[in-house]
């Protein structure tokens, strides 16, 4: 093995504590970016949750919708004119609207409720934990996330209190079917979706449209559009590339999370940059004698550069730890923080980028040594 | 007399700028050759090191030209400089210039190290000079465990483990007892005999003048005399 690699840990190694506070910088830095982008991955997933779990070819909205939760409404005419059109064998009616939830305890707290009739293929509940889809068949019957028993005052299955003074009775209970608005999510029957909201039987939010086999959907999407008045229709991935738009770039969400993952590079690159050329000016000397004894610049540069992989490994295995804990401490929490094989891999290249970009003053310091100096006493 | 390894024709050299600038070399000519052991001698100020920076390849001359086995290193770029230094020369310094976070054999296998020789071969041949210079027990010891004698036979051992045809040694004994002084001139000397290298040695040290196949005297930025002692 070459010395290159020995050179450069025991430079590092040699002091301590200004290593402990290179690694410190590093550790700081990718905890940050980790927990930015972990937010962000969450919370894009997490505005699509219900677009995710709907079964739908195409998505009639209202004109000018802009993320699932911004719904206006939709006629029913809509609905029959819909399933006019050649290849459409069903356009499901989907109801959601923001309700008053009594907590039997006393007071109020608002619900996000979705209302689709069970066994029609429209928008349901999954992740039963207790009861079942046929459960939300009875009249008052609705489920709810278990995640939400201590806001809506309820410990489980079999309560009863009630939404805009209509009753409600929790038949089943799901788990992780959380909200970013952190707003409980109510599911229930279209009609009574309608009453909890306080709807007309005759409106609802979307028609979840359902294609034959085999069916073009760019060509019924122009025959619904052409059908049907003002409205759009969407594939379900262009309505998630919307409502993904509208909150984290409409409400600059997404801009402050990596506002924040972009300062969290810059202080952990100006931190290891400091260490760094700090750590070099005290070995100036050395690097001199090194040129002196005929290394190529690139050797020198190697040492340098290695000293950065060496801070940006042990200051990433480390904020990875961090990371790792930081996930299963939020993973029931209202926005967990998420991280993928391909975020971890992608903080490592950032991790080694960061201390490779912040070698370049330290390089550029060595660049100008005068290898004379060797000769100084 | 064999083809000098080493050449120095009316180098000049100035150093420093303005009010400052020194005339350090004033037509320095000097050639040195396999197997002989050179001191070059002379007041503090008289150009010494400068001339020992220029021969070395670490200073370019304002004038004159440096060959190095017959062949001019004038407008050689800085990674030539350096290649030409690890390929030919060998210094020595007097305060030794070891890495502190190496041991005695990795400070050796350095000067092959930015040579790109494999491991196993450069840790052989560094052990091998070790033994030469008499600090084969001492090869894991770090230079804050060594006395300076022996981080200077170390650094002789730097010096010549690459086949260098030219060992450049500024002040080698100025910071050792007599003791170890003569220890690591006899090693030059002998690297010089038995090893058929051309040794220039910067010294103001009488006691090396035993050493010497030849004496230079500088004064001034030039060159007063030559002798064979």
């Amino acid at each position: 093995m070459s010395l290159i690699f020995r050179l450069a840990s025991r430079n590092l190694l040699q002091d301590r504590l200004r290593f402990v506070a290179t690694v410190i910088g590093v550790v700081f830095s990718i905890v940050l970016v980790n927990i930015q982008i972990g937010l962000y991955l969450s919370f894009e997933r997490m505005v699509t949750t219900m677009i995710d779990h709907a079964a739908a070819d195409l998505w009639i909205v209202p004109f000018g919708t802009k993320c699932f939760e911004d719904a206006s409404l939709l006629d029913m005419r809509d609905q029959a004119d819909a399933l006019s059109v050649a290849g459409v064998t069903a356009a499901v009616p989907v109801l959601i609207g923001f309700s008053e939830w009594t907590v039997p305890s006393g007071g109020s707290t608002p619900v996000f409720v979705i209302g689709s009739n069970p066994g029609d293929g429209g928008l349901h509940p999954w992740n039963f934990v207790d009861g079942d889809l046929d459960a939300l068949a009875p009249p008052h019957a609705v489920a709810v996330d278990r995640t939400y028993f201590e806001r809506l005052g309820i410990s489980g299955s079999g309560a009863i209190t009630d939404i805009r003074d209509q009753q409600v009775r929790v038949a089943a209970v799901t788990s992780g079917i959380r909200s970013f608005t952190t707003t409980p999510f109510v599911f229930t029957a279209l009609d009574r979706a309608q009453a909890y909201v306080g709807t007309p039987a005759n409106k609802v939010s979307y028609l979840l449209v359902h294609l034959a086999p085999g069916t073009d959907v760019e060509v019924t999407r122009r025959f619904l559009l052409a059908s049907l008045g003002k409205v759009e229709v969407l594939t379900s991935a262009e309505f998630r590339d919307r409502s993904r738009a509208f909150w984290l770039f409409g409400t600059g969400a997404g801009a402050a999370l990596f506002a924040g993952a972009l300062l969290g590079t810059i202080v952990g690159t100006v931190i290891v940059a400091q260490t760094l050329y700090s750590s070099t000016k005290d070995h100036l000397i050395e690097f001199a004698t090194l040129r002196a004894i005929g290394s190529s610049s690139a050797y020198i540069h190697k040492v340098i550069i290695c000293q950065a992989l060496f801070s940006a490994v042990i200051g990433f295995s480390l904020a990875a730890g961090i990371g790792l804990i930081v996930v299963t401490m939020t993973c029931d929490s209202p926005l967990p923080i998420v991280m993928t094989p391909e975020l971890t891999a992608g903080l490592f290249l950032l991790t080694v980028a960061m201390c490779v970009a912040s070698a370049i003053a330290a390089i550029a310091q060595v660049t100008r040594i005068d290898p004379v100096r060797v000769f100084a006493q | 007399m064999t083809e000098p390894v080493i050449e120095a024709i009316e180098i000049v050299k100035f150093l420093g700028k303005g009010a400052a600038e020194v005339h350090a070399l004033r037509g320095v000519s000097l050639a040195l050759h396999r197997g002989e052991l050179t001191l070059l001698m002379g007041p503090s100020g008289s150009g010494k090191t400068t001339l020992l920076s220029v021969l070395g390849c670490l200073l370019t001359p304002g004038a004159g030209s440096v060959k190095i086995l017959g062949r001019s290193v004038a407008h050689a770029q800085p990674e030539e400089l350096a290649k030409i230094r690890r390929d030919h020369l060998g210094f020595v310094f007097q305060s030794y210039r070891l890495f502190p976070t190496l041991t005695a054999l990795d400070n050796v296998r350095l000067a092959l190290d930015v040579r790109g020789e494999p491991a196993q071969p450069a840790i052989a041949k560094a052990m091998n000079l070790l033994e030469t210079v008499g600090l084969a027990h001492k090869a894991g010891a770090f230079p804050s465990e060594l006395s300076g004698g022996e981080q200077q036979r170390v650094a002789v051992a730097r010096a010549i483990v690459g086949d260098a045809a030219i060992i450049l040694a500024d002040e080698p004994t100025g910071a050792l007892d007599s003791e170890n002084g003569h220890a690591v001139m006899t090693i030059l000397a002998r690297i010089a005999k038995d090893f058929g290298r051309g040794v220039l040695v910067v010294t103001h040290d009488p006691r090396n003048f035993s050493f010497a196949d030849r004496i230079i005297h500088m004064e001034d930025g030039r060159i007063l005399g030559s002798a064979n002692p």
